[in-house]
C-alpha cells in the first residue's frame, strides 16, 4: 500500500462516515457539522488528486461559505437545537431500497468502467494559472453567464427577505 | 508578489482573448443586459417610476432579441459554433430562440397586467399581516419580477443554444433558480404558492444533481464535454459502454424532468397550479420549449449513432407519458391542474418526434412546440380573467355556466381545447399530425396507435369542460369575467396563432421545415 | 492508484446523498443532501480530469460549486419565506398540493 492509498483510504472513509452522519443524525445542527467534515474530507482528496485550485475553493465556498449559509438558515428557522424525533419521513425502508439499488448500479459501472485503470501521481495538473488561462479561454462565455447567474440569485434573495420595501415611506405618511 | 505573478506567466504565458461572436449571439446578451439593467432601475428609479420603465425595457428587450434572432434566420448563413464552441448557432436553435423570445413577449403581456394583480404586493410580508395588507392597498408592486423574467428568459435561450454539456448545465441554472422564486411570489393564495416554489426547488436541485452525474459519467467516458466529442467517441465504438449508457440515463432524467414527463412529472401539476398564472403560462411554454431544444440537440447531435440504445427506454417513456397524463386530468377538478396534466400528455406527443430521430421528426417538432406554446399561453391567459372575490376561480364548477354569462370567453377557452384535443383546423390538429407522420415513418407506429388512443381519452375531458361551462346553469354567485386590455391582447394573440397554425399552417411547417434541413450544428 | 477507487467512493457518496432526500423531512436537511450529490459530483469530475489528463473536469467542478452557491442563496430564501408563513421547515407540511 503506497503512501497514496493510505491517504485515500482514511479521506474516504472520513468522508463516507460522515456523510451517513448526516443523513441519520437527529439533530440539525449535528447534520450541518458532519457536512463540514465530509467537504473538508473531499477538499483533502482533491489535494491527493492534485487538483489544488479546486481543494482551496472547495474550502472556501463550501466549508466557508455554504455551510455557514445552511448554519443561518437552521438558526433563523428556529429549528430544535436539540433532538428533533420527526426528522425522518416514513418511508425509510422504500427509500433504503432504492439506494442500495442505485449505490450497486453505480459501483459496477465504475468498477466496470475503470478496474484496472492506473493513474500516475504528477504535480501541478491543476493549478490555478493552468485553470484560469482555461477559464478565460474555452469555458469564457459559461463563466460570464455564471456571474448573471449570481446577480439573479442575489436579487431573488433581496425580493423574497426584504421586509421594508414600500413599508418605511407608507408608515411616514401614516404617522 | 505581483512581479513573480507577471514573471510566471510573461514567457507567453499571456492568455489569448477569446473570440466571441457577438453578432451571433446577440440575442441572449440582449436579454440578459436588459436583466442586468432592470437591475440597475430597481437601484436607482425612484419607486413610482420603476413600472413604468421596467415594463417596455424589458418588452424591448424580448422584441429587441426576436428581432435579431429574425436577421439572423434571413441571412441564411447560420451554420457556426459561437463563443469558443459553447454555443451553436443553427437552423432548429434559431427557431427555437425565436419561438421562445415571441412566447415569452405574450406572457410578459400577462405578467405586466396590473390590472388582475397575480404578484404579491411584498413578497417578503407575512400572508394577511397589516404590512402585506399597507403594502397592497398603497398599490405597489414587486416589479423585481421584471429582472428575474428576463433572467429566466436568458437561460431559456442559453439552454437548447449550449454545444457543451457545461454549458447547457448553466444554463439550466440560470433558466431554474429565478423560475423557482417567481413561482412563490403569486398575490392569492400565497401559501400555496410559496409550497409549490419550496417544492419546485428541491425537487427541481435533486434533479439537476442527477443531471450533473450523468455530465460527469459522459465526460469519464469521452474526455469531454462538447456534444460532438461525445458523438465522436461513440461512434469510434471506444472506452466504457457502461459509463456511457449511465451517463445517457442520467442525463436523460434531468431532462425529462424539466419537461414533466412520467414518471418525473410530480412537481408539474402542484407548480402550475401554486405559481401565478402568468409564471405558470411563462413554464408551460417557454420553459417547455427550451427543454425540448435541448433534449433534441443532445439526442440528435451527442447520441445520434446510440439510437438503439436510447429507443427502447424513451418508447416507454413516451407511452406511458401520454396515457398517463390524459387519464389523470380526467380525475382533477382544477382548472389550472387540468393543464397541467395536459401539458405533460402533450410532452409525450413531443417526445414521439424526438424518438423519429429523423429530419421531419425534428422539423416537426419543432413546429408542434410553437403552436402547442401559443395555445398554452392563451389558455392560461383565459384563466386569469376568470375572477372570483378571492382571485382566480380555479375550481371546475365554479366555471359553469360560463358559456351563458360570458360566451365570448367560454368560446376562446372551447375554441383553445379542442385545439389541445386536435381538432381539425386548429394547431393542434397540424403539430400532432406533423409529429405522427414522422413516427410512422421513422417504424414508430405502435406510439402513434398509441398516441391516438390517449388524445381521444384527453379529448372526452376537454369535451366535459366545454360541456360544463355551456350546458349547465350559471351559479347565482358564479365568478365574474374581468378582462384589462393587455390579456385581451395575448388572449387574441394565442387565438390568431392557433387558427393561422390550424387553417394555413404551410408557410410555418416550410420554416421549421427549413430550419432543420440543416440539422444540429456540432 | 485506480481512478475506480474514487468513482467508487464518489457513486457511494452519491446514494447516500440521494437517500438523505428521500428519508429527511426537514428541508433544510434535504438540502444539506442534495449538497453531499453535488459534491460527489464533483470528486467524479476531479478524477475522471485526472484520468483523461485534461482540466476540463476541474472546471467543471469549479463551476458547479458555484452554481452550487446561488443554488442555497435561493433555496434559504424560498424555505426562509414558506418559514416565516408556516412556522415549521417541514417538507411533509408542506401538504396543501396534495391530491
Amino acid at each position: 500500500m503506497t503512501g497514496q492509498e493510505i491517504v485515500f483510504a482514511l479521506l474516504g472513509a472520513v468522508a463516507v462516515g460522515s456523510g451517513i452522519m448526516v443523513v441519520t443524525t437527529r439533530q440539525l445542527v449535528h447534520a450541518a457539522l458532519w457536512l463540514v467534515l465530509s467537504f473538508g474530507a473531499l477538499a483533502g482528496m482533491y489535494l491527493v488528486l492534485t487538483a489544488e485550485f479546486v481543494a482551496w475553493v472547495q474550502v472556501l465556498i463550501y466549508v466557508g461559505a455554504i455551510v455557514v449559509l445552511l448554519l443561518f438558515g437552521i438558526m433563523l428557522t428556529r429549528a430544535p437545537i436539540g433532538t428533533a424525533p420527526d426528522l425522518d419521513s416514513g418511508n425509510r425502508w422504500i427509500a433504503a431500497a432504492v439506494a442500495v439499488a442505485t449505490a450497486a448500479l453505480l459501483v459496477t459501472v465504475v468498477v466496470m468502467g475503470f478496474g484496472d485503470a492506473k493513474m500516475p501521481l504528477e504535480a501541478g495538473g491543476g493549478s490555478a494559472e493552468a485553470l484560469g488561462s482555461a477559464v478565460f479561454r474555452t469555458w469564457v462565455l459559461p463563466f460570464e453567464v455564471l456571474s448573471v447567474l449570481l446577480l439573479s440569485a442575489l436579487v431573488g434573495a433581496i425580493v423574497l427577505s426584504r421586509t421594508d420595501i414600500g413599508g418605511a415611506r407608507s408608515r411616514g405618511k401614516g404617522d | 508578489m505581483t512581479s513573480h505573478v507577471s514573471a510566471a506567466l510573461a514567457p507567453g504565458g499571456d492568455i489569448p482573448a477569446p473570440h466571441i461572436e457577438y453578432g451571433q449571439i446577440m440575442p441572449i446578451l440582449l436579454v440578459l443586459g436588459v436583466a442586468v439593467a432592470g437591475v440597475l432601475v430597481e437601484a436607482f428609479v425612484g419607486r413610482t417610476w420603476r413600472y413604468t420603465v421596467q415594463v417596455p425595457l424589458a418588452f424591448l428587450g424580448l422584441a429587441g432579441g426576436f428581432a435579431w434572432t429574425i436577421v439572423l434566420g434571413l441571412r441564411d448563413e447560420t451554420h457556426a459554433v459561437a463563443a469558443e464552441g459553447a454555443l451553436g448557432v443553427d437552423g432548429p436553435t434559431l427557431f427555437l430562440q425565436g419561438t421562445i423570445l415571441i412566447l415569452a413577449l405574450v406572457s410578459l403581456l400577462l405578467i405586466a397586467d396590473r390590472g388582475t394583480g397575480s404578484f404579491a404586493a411584498q413578497a417578503a410580508a407575512l400572508p394577511g399581516s397589516e404590512a402585506e395588507q399597507r403594502t397592497t392597498a398603497a398599490g405597489i408592486i414587486q416589479t423585481e419580477v421584471f429582472p428575474l423574467l428576463m433572467f429566466a428568459v436568458g437561460g431559456m435561450l442559453i439552454f437548447p443554444a449550449s454545444n457543451d454539456l457545461l454549458t447547457m448545465f448553466v444554463g439550466l441554472e440560470v433558466m431554474s433558480l429565478p423560475l423557482y422564486l417567481l413561482c412563490g411570489l403569486a398575490r392569492r393564495r400565497r401559501l400555496l404558492s410559496q409550497e409549490a416554489a419550496v417544492k419546485y426547488f428541491l425537487l427541481g436541485s435533486f434533479s439537476s444533481a442527477f443531471f450533473l452525474y450523468g455530465i460527469a459519467l459522459l465526460y469519464g467516458y469521452a474526455g469531454s464535454v462538447k456534444l460532438g466529442d461525445i458523438a465522436a467517441e461513440a461512434g469510434r465504438d471506444a472506452g466504457s459502454e457502461t459509463l456511457l449508457l449511465g451517463g445517457i440515463a442520467l442525463l436523460a432524467l434531468g431532462l425529462l424532468f424539466k419537461l414533466g414527463a412520467v414518471p418525473f412529472h410530480m412537481w408539474k401539476p402542484d407548480v402550475y397550479q401554486g405559481a401565478p398564472t402568468p409564471i405558470t403560462a411563462l413554464m408551460a411554454s417557454c420553459t417547455l420549449v427550451s427543454a425540448f431544444g435541448a433534449m433534441l440537440r443532445v439526442f440528435f447531435v451527442a447520441f445520434e449513432n446510440l439510437t438503439w440504445e436510447w429507443r427502447p427506454a424513451m418508447w416507454g417513456v413516451s407511452i406511458i407519458t401520454m396515457i398517463a397524463g390524459a387519464v389523470i386530468a380526467i380525475t382533477q377538478t382544477d382548472i389550472k391542474r387540468m393543464l397541467a396534466y395536459s401539458s405533460i400528455a402533450h410532452a409525450g406527443f413531443l417526445l414521439t418526434g424526438v424518438i423519429a430521430t429523423s429530419r421531419e421528426g425534428l422539423s416537426s417538432t419543432l413546429f408542434y412546440l410553437a403552436a402547442y406554446g401559443f395555445t398554452t399561453v392563451g389558455a392560461f391567459a383565459v384563466v386569469t380573467t376568470v375572477r372570483d372575490a378571492g382571485g382566480e376561480a380555479g375550481h371546475l364548477s365554479r366555471w359553469a355556466g360560463l358559456g351563458k354569462r360570458s360566451p365570448l370567453i367560454a368560446g376562446v377557452f372551447a375554441f383553445f381545447l379542442l385545439a389541445f384535443a386536435g381538432i381539425p383546423l386548429t394547431s393542434g390538429f397540424t403539430g400532432k399530425f406533423a409529429v405522427f407522420k414522422a413516427a410512422v415513418e421513422a417504424d414508430a407506429t405502435p406510439l402513434v396507435v398509441v398516441g391516438v388512443i390517449s388524445s381521444a381519452i384527453a379529448a372526452f375531458f376537454y369535451v366535459r369542460v366545454i360541456v360544463v361551462m355551456f350546458f349547465s346553469e350559471p351559479e347565482a354567485d358564479g365568478p365574474t369575467v374581468v378582462v384589462s386590455p393587455a390579456t385581451a391582447a395575448a388572449v387574441v394573440l394565442g387565438l390568431a396563432a392557433t387558427v393561422v397554425l390550424g387553417v394555413l399552417p404551410q408557410p410555418v411547417l416550410d420554416l421549421a421545415g427549413h430550419a432543420a434541413t440543416q440539422m444540429f450544428v456540432r | 492508484m485506480s481512478p475506480g477507487h474514487y468513482l467508487a467512493l464518489s457513486a457511494i457518496l452519491f446514494t447516500i446523498g440521494a437517500l438523505g432526500v428521500l428519508v429527511r423531512r426537514n428541508a433544510i436537511v434535504v438540502f444539506m443532501c442534495i449538497e453531499l450529490m453535488l459534491n460527489a459530483t464533483n470528486l467524479a469530475f476531479v478524477s475522471f480530469s485526472r484520468m483523461h489528463g485534461n482540466l476540463d473536469g476541474q472546471i467543471i467542478a469549479f463551476f458547479v460549486m458555484v452554481v452550487a452557491a446561488a443554488e442555497v442563496v435561493v433555496g434559504l430564501a424560498i424555505i426562509m419565506t414558506i418559514f416565516r408563513t408556516r412556522r415549521s421547515s417541514s417538507v411533509d407540511d408542506v401538504n396543501l398540493l396534495k391530491y
